[in-house]
Formats: C-alpha cells, structure tokens, sequence
C-alpha cells in the first residue's frame, strides 16, 4: 500500500484501521505502524470523535414520541366486522352446520332403508296392545 | 419482532423503548430539527407497526431496517424543502469535564454543525450511520439501500466536503 493510497482510505473511512474495508485491513495495519501512517491516522481520529458526537436525546423526549405513536394507533378505527352472512361462510362456523346436515342425511337414510311395519288396526289387535301396555306398566317385572 | 408483526401491543411498546432514541437520533442529525426528528420517529415507528408483518430477519437485522425507514421519511422530507438557514444548526452538547476544554469543544462542535449544515441529507445520512451510529461500512450501505462501493464514495465525499466546509467557515467566517 503506498502512502497516497493509505491518506485516501484515511480521509474515507477514519482514523481506525479496524472500521476501514477488510479487504484493505492487513495492508494498512502495516503502514499504520510506521510515523507517517500514525500521523495520518491521529489527524483523521480528531475528526472521527468530532462526527462521532450524537444529539443527545433524553429519556423523557423518546418516551413521549413512544407515548404519541401508541395514541395514534389506538385512533386508528378497529377492523371492520364483515355482516352476518359472510361470518357464516367462515370455517369456524361452517362445522356445526355441516354436523347438522350430516345428522339430516343420516336420518333421511335411516328412514328411507328401515323396512316400514304398518300395525294392524282390528279390534283384537287393539285391545291386545292396550292389555300388553298395562301390562308392561303394572304387572310385569319391570 | 414476531410478537409485534402479531400485533401485540406490549411488544411494540418494548420495541419502541428500545429504538426510538436512535430513531430520534438519526433523524435529528440529518434535518437538524429536533421537533421534525420527533415527527419522523414516530412516522417510522407507524410504519414499522403496520408493515411488521414484511419484515424479514434473514435479510436484515432489526436497527437496519429501521434505519432504512428513518432515512426514506427523513430524504422524503428534506426533498420538499427548498430553504434551510445554516443558524438553524443543532448545538451538541458535550460532556468534557472542564470548562476551558468544554469551550473550545463547544466552539469545534459549533463550527462542525455549520458546516454539517452544508452537506446534503445523504452525506449527513452516511456520516450519521457509520460515525454517529458506529455501524459498519457495509450495514451502513445495507440501511442506505447503496452498495459497499457507492457508500464508500457518499462516506468519502461526505468528510471531503465537511473539511473544505469548515475551511470555508474559518476563512470568511460564515459558510456561503
């Protein structure tokens, strides 16, 4: 690395060899050792703390910009709430009512497969159900 | 970062904690206002809230980001305007320990933010990042959207044109 090449990476990237481009690191570590090189870098290192001072921002200053960021987020209206009918086309609803229209199916079905028995409607018949009925209710076990 | 692209108002809260003196920080060197520096970081905060979600950590770390979105409204609004009086320049304080020192540090940091005051937002910008922030020359570049080479070149300019600005300064006596 030659003088000019180190003054003009001096006068880019500062007075510390470490924060220059890495590429260029080991080259300028070695010149920087000589007093030429130091002298360059002394005078780049005075502008670097120069630059380096930042505007000081108090603890209370950040806090209300903070406080003012979370003000406008709650001015900000809530998400608008779809209608009713576009609420039912959402999954979480569609699980009961395809439960119920499975149960519909079942017993549509059942109803349309079961062997249909029509009782018999004689006087005999009857008063045979209604002695069997009694009895179920009175004298039998259960 | 992922709680608060959840929306998660605690988070962001902590978040905001954490970054908006830096936010603050970085604006108020480039527009040299604190009351508009305030305006942007809590813009950047607005934003870093509502686009949470396309933030990507394997592309960029968090502050990088942030940077980035600190720089686009500071460049944004110093574009629109056409006239800043170099009196406006900020004063940083100093916190050397005796008072003769503090004088003459007062007077170099005085007459650096005049000639501050001459360079564009993009020289301030870089000077900022890679000085003020103690970023690395290639983070630097990530946050300013530039490439190694092109920041390399803003970052020379930049202390070139602050030299011959306080030069200028200290030959006349005011910055022209």
């Amino acid at each position: 690395m030659t003088p000019d090449q180190f003054r003009e990476l001096a006068e880019t990237w500062g007075g510390d060899v470490e924060r220059w481009p890495a590429a260029t690191r080991e080259a300028a570590r070695r010149f920087a050792a000589s007093a030429e090189g130091a002298a360059v870098l002394a005078k780049q290192g005075r502008l670097d703390r120069l630059l380096a001072v930042a505007p000081e921002i108090e603890t209370a200053r950040a806090d209300r910009s903070s406080f003012l960021v979370l003000q406008r987020l709650a001015a900000v209206p809530p998400q608008h709430r779809p209608a009713w009918h576009q609420r039912l086309l959402r999954w979480p609803a569609l699980v009961p009512a395809a439960s119920l229209a499975c149960s519909v199916m079942v017993g549509v079905w059942l109803a349309g497969a079961m062997p249909y028995v029509q009782a018999p409607s004689d006087a005999f018949s009857v008063m045979s159900g209604v002695f069997d009925v009694y009895a179920i209710g009175y004298g039998s076990v259960q | 970062m992922s709680k608060v692209s959840a929306q998660r108002q605690h988070a962001f809260r902590i978040l905001m904690r954490r970054h908006m003196p830096r936010a603050l920080r970085v604006a108020e060197r480039i527009v040299r206002d604190p009351a508009e520096a305030d305006d942007i970081g809590q813009e950047a905060f607005m934003r870093v809230w509502t686009h949470a979600a396309s933030f990507d950590p394997k592309v960029a770390k968090f502050t990088t980001w942030l940077y980035r979105i600190v720089l686009n409204l500071t460049f944004d609004r110093t574009r629109r305007r056409t006239f800043q009086p170099l009196e406006e320049a900020g004063e940083v304080p100093d916190t050397g320990p005796h008072a003769v020192e503090r004088l003459i540090a007062d007077e170099e940091l005085s007459l650096l933010n005049r000639a501050m005051a001459g360079l564009s937002d993009r020289q301030r910008g870089a000077i900022a990042l890679f000085h003020m922030e103690g970023l690395s020359g290639e983070e630097a570049a990530k946050a300013m959207n530039l490439s190694a080479k092109a920041f390399e070149s803003l970052l020379g300019r930049a202390r070139a044109a602050l030299k011959a600005n306080v030069q200028k300064i200290q030959d006349t006596g005011s910055y022209a």
